[in-house]
Parts: structure tokens; sequence; C-alpha cells
């Protein structure tokens, strides 16, 4: 107690002092230790906020999808192109009708065409934009003596989108239309030059206008918390969020320009989905809701993208399209109050319609089925996520005028042979025969649907389209076989070790006696082949598949003579690319090059020639598969081509007509068609009544030159006393000159030489 | 008697059919006759329009191709070199020089199969004569001597030696 009063005294002598001091102690203790734990605590937290934020900003081009070019089209004197393929090709390739004063137009005048070519970085090199004009004098090019050759910029086909399911066409800021960049600041956050990443001003006057209105009428979230959210954040709200998000935008404003945060909030900000897939960014939304590059939009689209940055699905043009339009026609008077459009522009662009793609409703994909390919022959070197979103570049075989022709032939010709409507399906490989490039894929009769690739995917039996394989493998035996040794078709019974005799019998149900083995081939008769193909046997015919690079299975039972082999049409077409080149084997392709970011080729996959040891005895062969349509089973081909540019090819038709298969070439194109039913049911298809209009259709709009095929020196030609082996001469009756490989000519001679009197006496 | 008198005829008949074959015989027409060889030979390709490999003037873009080609071998840029030639080819796939240049383009890469593929297509399609004939089997030689193969590497060197030297000569 007595220390109280002396303490009391203290105090009571330095009251203001001591006052002063109990002050600093009771507040500025506690202060100080909030202070060190928000520096302790926080400090971190924000170092690590920001740190974050500056790493992921400057990583988020990775996420770019790989683009796909169809293969660029070379314009040179004398190539054959009909107006309506260049016409393709030009659209294909994101050329429009205008004038050519601007690159990426083309203008049509008569004969004459005058092209203003976008700048392409091809992978040999950068080519600038360029104006050339060209004339079509009767389906030729002629460049005028202006150029040689003149390569217009690949199409592109689609991308291959990154792994994340972001899909972007990330432009630079200078790229955007200058409407869409003043437009976007000002409907979403119009003191974006003059805040710090967040805007309480503008946080303030959303608050008092939600608690004016009783609910969320205005968000005050400026465009760089916008892209924070958009690009680093979880959609779930929280007080931590929102902090998390506040630090974040400043740490951005910090580091970065304003022109490089709006740049990125363009190709980030969230406008709706394509399926599962988020679309991401203006440049990525034009494409897929207009079908156009973001450049080409008019006011009235911009308007409507800009506004549905507030939410996409509430405001998606297709689902919702009056409160699209409402919210469209909102922003239109807002660009109008801003000064960014006049009086004019409003009212027409409120007047106008959405200006959708009207393929946006159907999904339709144009090049989906060659996509597939592309997309398999890259993952048979790649790993998927090194395709995904690294922004390669990847040059294709495609021809857009051969595609649009294949599917227009599959959709005509497919209704005009079936009985019943939409009853058939069917597929077309179309392929250039020299180096195995596939310029057109059709896997579905209706373009563009995506589903089930029949040209890729439908494995079925092949019929006599394997016959010229079994045949080709008797020829290279020329001691036993050449194109006019007796070949018996009887009936036959092959006595099969396991399962019983197997008896076949001719498409027709009659033996036809004793033939020639071109007439056996020409005319497609089974038994005949089979006893070819017993003397070759499975097993050779199986290696010889396998060589050409197509799996025939393991079960080899000598129904495979007659076609009992299922494939898909793109294994059709790889076992007769050979066929059609002449002896040199080339892997079927689709890609060509691969080139990364940078311009740096990654892959090439070039022209290989491969010749083919049995080459004497496929010049033999492609002579029958030029009999089998002009004498054979394929001669209703002369009535449906307007000009025959020496065409060889093969019918093909299976058990109760449930597959027809027709596979023909020339020099410049191996074609493979296949039509039947997709459950597998009989279907009444025959390879010449079914396959071949559809082939015909094709080939009959190609560009086409005539077929001059080069014979290997050891080919020797003989007139010969058909259908006898025995040598003739050019006058005698029915004479047919016929290849042999030199030396296994017969050595009988026909009557009529002798008849002819060449008189014992004479000489 | 009279069975003889009756008889007598057939059998002399037969005797001189005998004889007439026998005669024949001789006489048959046979593939060693030049006449009959020459009249059984049937002329290539079965009167089907075919291609007398003639280039009177070759494509100008592929000429311009070819020479960028030639360009950026020399700077040792084989690849963009192989692709401006894939080029040309896939407009003249059947241009015996083109083949020939890629054959040798190939054989610098140390790609000897498709150098010898090339040259032997270029052979095939090309004139067989001159200079390039000696260019497609020296190519062949070389491709096969560094594959290995020593044989088929010294029939190719003979192959070099009989091109005839001239093309035939025309009137």
């Amino acid at each position: 107690m007595a220390r109280k009063p002396r303490r009391s005294r203290k105090s009571r002598s330095a009251k203001k002092r001591s006052g002063a001091r109990r002050w600093s102690r009771w507040l500025l203790r506690p202060l100080l230790f909030v202070l060190g734990l928000a520096l302790g605590l926080f400090g971190p937290w924000v170092w690590w906020l920001d740190r974050e934020v500056s790493l992921r900003f400057a990583d988020r081009h990775l996420a770019e999808a790989s683009r796909v070019y169809a293969r660029p089209l070379e314009l040179h004197d004398g190539l054959l192109l009909s107006r309506r393929d260049l016409l393709v090709e030009l659209e294909a390739a994101g050329l429009r009708a205008g004038s050519p004063a601007r690159a990426g137009r083309f203008r049509v005048d008569g004969e004459r065409i005058e092209l203003h070519l976008p700048a392409f970085d091809f992978p040999d090199g950068r080519q600038d934009a360029r104006r050339a004009s060209l004339n079509l004098n009767g389906g030729r090019v002629d460049l005028r003596g202006e150029t040689t050759v003149l390569r217009l910029p690949p199409a592109e086909l689609g991308r291959i989108l990154p792994l994340d399911d972001r899909v972007r066409t990330p432009l630079a800021i200078e790229e955007y239309p200058p409407l869409l960049v003043a437009g976007a600041q000002a409907v979403e956050d119009r003191r974006f030059k003059h805040h710090f990443g967040v805007d309480p001003v503008g946080l303030a006057r959303a608050m008092w206008a939600n608690l004016r209105a009783g609910r969320v009428v205005q968000g005050g979230s400026t465009i760089t918390q916008q892209l924070v959210k958009n690009l680093f954040l979880s959609p779930e709200r929280s007080l931590l969020r929102k902090f998390n998000e506040a630090i974040m935008a400043v740490s951005l404003e910090l580091r970065f320009s304003k022109a490089e945060i709006l740049e990125a909030w363009l190709n980030e900000v969230y406008l709706g989905q394509d399926g599962r897939r988020a679309i991401h960014g203006f440049g990525r939304a034009a494409e897929y809701y207009f079908g156009q590059p973001v450049e080409a939009l008019d006011a009235g689209q911009i308007a409507l993208l800009v506004g549905m940055v507030r939410g996409a699905s509430w405001y998606h043009p297709l689902r919702n399209p009056g409160r699209a339009r409402e919210r469209r026609d909102l922003v239109l008077a807002m660009f109008h109050e801003t000064g960014l459009i006049d009086e004019n522009t409003l009212r027409r662009q409120q007047a106008a319609g959405l200006g959708l793609r009207p393929s946006l409703r159907s999904g339709a994909s144009q090049y989906g089925a060659f996509m597939d390919l592309v997309g398999r022959q890259l993952r048979a070197d790649y790993r998927d996520a090194d395709l995904r979103g690294t922004g390669l570049r990847v040059f294709t075989t495609l021809s857009p005028s051969a595609q649009r022709r294949a599917e227009t032939a599959l959709a005509e010709g497919l209704s005009g042979v079936e009985r019943e409507p939409d009853s058939l399906q069917g597929a077309i490989v179309l392929v250039e025969p020299g180096d195995g490039e596939v310029r057109a894929l059709v896997g579905d009769r209706v373009r563009g649907r995506r589903g089930f690739n029949r040209a890729l995917d439908a494995r079925r039996p092949v019929g006599s389209v394997i016959k010229p394989l079994v045949y080709l493998l008797a020829l290279s035996r020329p001691d036993r076989f050449t194109l006019v040794t007796p070949v018996e078709d009887e009936a036959l019974t092959v006595d099969i070790p396991g399962s019983g005799p197997w008896q076949p019998v001719n498409y027709d149900g009659v033996s036809h006696g004793t033939v020639p083995l071109l007439e056996a081939l020409a005319q497609s008769y089974n038994q005949a082949s089979v006893r070819i193909g017993m003397a070759v046997g499975v097993d050779a015919l199986f290696d010889l598949m396998r060589r050409l690079g197509v799996e025939p299975g393991r079960e080899a039972h000598p129904a495979a003579f007659l076609g009992a082999v299922s494939l898909t049409p793109l294994q059709v077409a790889q076992l007769y690319q050979p066929i059609a080149a002449e002896g040199y084997s080339a892997p079927i392709r689709a890609v060509r090059e691969v080139v990364d970011r940078d311009g740096k080729t990654i892959a090439r996959y070039p022209l290989r020639l491969k010749p083919l040891p049995q080459r004497e005895s496929l010049a033999l062969l492609d002579f029958a598969l030029r009999r089998v349509v002009t004498h054979g089973t394929g001669r209703s081909l002369a009535g449906m081509l307007a000009d025959d540019p020496g065409v060889r090819g093969k019918t093909g038709t299976t058990n109760d007509r449930r597959d027809a298969w027709f596979v023909g070439y020339t020099s410049d194109w191996l074609g493979v068609v296949w039509t039947g039913r997709d459950d597998n049911r009989p279907a009444g298809v025959g390879g010449a009544s079914t396959a071949l209009p559809v082939w015909a259709g094709l080939f009959d709009e190609l560009p086409t030159r005539a077929v001059r095929p080069g014979w290997p020196d050891s080919v020797e030609w003989f007139w010969v006393d058909w259908p006898h082996a025995r040598l003739a001469a050019e006058h005698c009756e029915g004479a047919v000159a016929v290849p042999f490989i030199a030396g296994s000519q017969p050595e009988t001679l026909s009557d009529c030489l002798e008849k002819r009197g060449i008189w014992p006496f004479g000489r | 008697m009279k069975a003889g008198i009756t008889r007598f005829p057939i059998f002399g008949l037969t005797i001189l059919a005998v004889l007439l074959l026998a005669a024949c015989a001789p006489w048959q027409p046979t593939l060693d006759d030049p006449e009959i060889a020459e009249q059984v030979r049937a002329p290539e390709g079965g009167g089907e329009p075919r291609g007398l490999q003639v280039y009177p003037l070759r494509n100008p873009a592929v000429r311009e191709l070819e020479k960028a080609a030639e360009a950026a071998r020399s700077e040792g840029d084989f690849d963009r070199a192989e692709s401006l030639l894939e080029r040309a080819l896939r407009i003249e796939d059947r241009d015996p020089e083109l083949l020939q240049r890629m054959a040798e383009l190939q054989l610098s890469r140390g790609r000897w199969e498709q150098a010898e593929s090339y040259a032997m297509r270029s052979w095939e399609l090309g004139p067989q004569v001159g200079d390039i004939c000696r260019r497609n089997w020296r190519t062949m030689a070389l491709a096969r001597e560094r594959d290995g193969d020593v044989i088929k590497a010294a029939q190719a060197r003979e192959r070099v030696e009989i091109c005839p030297v001239e093309p035939p000569e025309r009137y």
C-alpha cells in the first residue's frame, strides 16, 4: 500500500506525458503487432501472388492451338484447272471477291482473274503479299508471262486444340478493329486507362447502383480484374478470392502496360462454349459465331460479342436470340452515346439481323474426316500433349477443290443409285498415286457431318478388289503364268484342314470353262481365280499385303482370294498405290511437314520411292486392269465418262450384295469408292452398279491428263489369237495386242498365219 | 480283186496325204522366221496412246524451282533443296532431269536407297543415252557401293560405260 501513493504522486506530476505514453502503449503496440503479422504473413502471400501473376502471364501464350493447312495450290502455265475449282481454292484460302487493291481479294472478269494474295509464312520462307493476274483459257492456266509459278496461300483446315479446352485465336492489339478495342472499354470499364487495376470509384458506383436496384445490376470488376479471374482463378466466390484478385490485378498493372493487359483480355475473355470446349477471346469468337476473322466484323457483330462478355450463355445468340439482340442493341446505343458510332450506323445496325454463320446451327465441320487422318498420322510420331496447344503449323496434302468434288460425287452418286432414299452410305479416298499423298477423304455422304468416318474406320470385306494382288503374284512367275495362260473356270473343291471342303461359286452361278487368265480377271471369275490363288498360296498373298503396309489378319483361308478380307477404304488405297504408280510404292500420307511456332521445321515426311520387285508383272497387271473397264465388269464406265483418259480399275461386290467397291486410277489420281449399309445388311449394291457410278461422277469432274504408262524394257508386246494362247498377226481376225515378260510369250502360232499361205514352195 | 481295186484309191490317197503333210512340216511358220517374228510383234502399249518421252520444252515453272533447288543445295541447305525439288516433281513427276537431280541430292544426304530409286526412275523415263544415262548409272553405282552391295555396284559401273554416247541420229 505504501508504494501506491508514491506512484500516484509520480503520475500526477507528469500527467500529460504519461497519458500519451499509455495511449501509445495501448494502441501502437497492437498496430505494430498487426503490421508485423501483416508483413510476416501477408507479405509472403502478396509476394507469392505477385510472382505467380508475372510468371503465368508470361506463360499464357503456350496454350495456342496448332493449325492445320491444306496443300498450297501451285499455279503454272498449262495447269488443268476449271474456273469452279479455282474459285473453291481461292475461297478456301480465305480470299474473297472484291477489289484486288486490298490484300485477300480477287476479281473475276471473263477469263481473266486478278488476285491480291495475302502474305504467308511457308515452311521454306515467307511469301509477301503480291498482286497477280492470270487467264483461264479452255480450262488451262495462263500466267500471262508475269511469273512462272504462283503459289497460293494454303487453306486453313482446322485446329488441333490445346488440352486445357481453351480455344483461342490470339491477335496483337493492333490487329483488333478500333471499334472493338474502344467499345469493349466503353461497356466494361470506362475508367480502364486511369485506374491501377482496381477501381474504387467504379466499385462504389456499382455498389450504389446495386443497392438502389436491390439486385446485382452492375459489376464493379475492372478489365484487369476480369483478366485475372479468367487467367488464374477458379470460379468460386469468396472474400479471399476477391482479395487475391485485387492484389493480382494491382500486381499486373505494376508489371505490364495497359496495352499488354488489354490485349491479353481481348484474347482471353470467355465468350461461350463450342460443344465441350470453352471459347476464349474475340478472335476465336468471331470465327465461331460469324465464320469470319475479327477484322472483318461490322459494328453490330462487334456489339453482340462485347455484350456477351457480361454473360456468354445468358446472352447466347442461338439459345437466347431475343436477349442477345436486346443486349446488342443496348451495347450499340452505348457505342453511340460515347461517340464511337454515328446515328446512321446505330439505326442501320439495330435494324440488322445477328449475322451468324449459317453452319453454326448444324455444327458441321468441313474437313473433319481428313483432320481425323492428319491427327492419326501425327499421333504415330508425337505425344498428344506435344501437338496440342503448342502453336505448331501442320502442312498437309489435301486439295480443297478435289475434296469438294469428292463430297459432291458421293452425295449425288448415292442419291442416283439407291432404291430407298438415304439407305446407303459410302466413303471415298482420293490419292495422288506417284507420291501417295491423300488429296481428298470423304467418310459420310452428308458433307461436314462428324461421326463415323467410313474412309478410315469402316472395315469391310473387299470382294474382288483383292484379285489383282492374286494375279500379280501369279504373273510374277512368267514360266507358269502369262495373261493368256488358259485357266479353268469350273467347279472345284478346296479341302480346308479343320473346316472341311470349300466350294467357291461364281457371281452369276455359271462356270465359264477354259478362259485366258486375262479374261478371268477382267470378268472377275471366282472359280478361275481360286485356281490361280491355290497355285500362288494364301501365305504369299498375305505376305504381299504386309509388305505394302496392310495387315490382312491371321486367318489364312483360301476365301481370301475372293476378298474375304476386311479392310478400310484407306487400306485399299494403300494396296493399289504401287499398282497405280508403275511399281513405285510410297506410303499413303496426309502430312508433309510440321513447323513450330518460330517457323522451324520439326518434321518432314518427304517423298520416298521404293520400287517393288514385281515391277514387270505390274505392267501386265496394269494392262489387265485396263481390260476390266474396256471389256470386263467395269465396261459400263465408258457410258459414264465424257472422256476416258485411259482409266484402269477393278470392281468388287461382296456376298448378298452387302458391299460394293470400285478402285480406279489414272496417272494423276487413284480413287477408292466403297458403298454399303452401316448396319451391314444386304444392300442390293454392286461394284459396277453402285460404286462405279459414284467413282465416275468424281472422275468426270477431276482435271485428268491422258494416261501414258511407261513400260519396263523387259516387257514385250505380241499379237495374240484371242482367246487362245497362240501368237497371231495384226491382220488376223480378233487379234489382241498383249504384253508379256520377254521370253514368256506363247510358242504356238495361230492358224491365221498358216492360212495366209506362207507357202512352203514360195521361198 | 474287186476289193483290191476299190481299196487302192483309199490307200493311195492316204499315202498322198501323208506325203503332203510330211512335205508341209519343214515349212511350218516358226518364230525363227524373221518375217513371222516381225508380224507377231505388236506395238508397245497395244495401240493405246503412249508416252514417247519427248521433252521439247521443259515447263518453265519446273525450271525455276529446279534452279532455286540448285542454289539451296550449293548453300548446303539440303532440306530446302529437297522441298523445292518435290514441288517441281509435283508439277512434272516424269521429268528425268528432275528425278536425277533428286537422286544426286539424296546421294549427298547419304540416303543410298532413295538415291538409287530416283536414279533408276530417271533412267526408265529418260532417253537412256548420253550424259543423263551416265549420270543415272553413276549415281546407282555410288549408291550401291555405299550401301555395301559391291556386285550390283560393279554392274552399274559397267552400265555407265555402255551408255550410248550420242542420241540416235534423226533425219
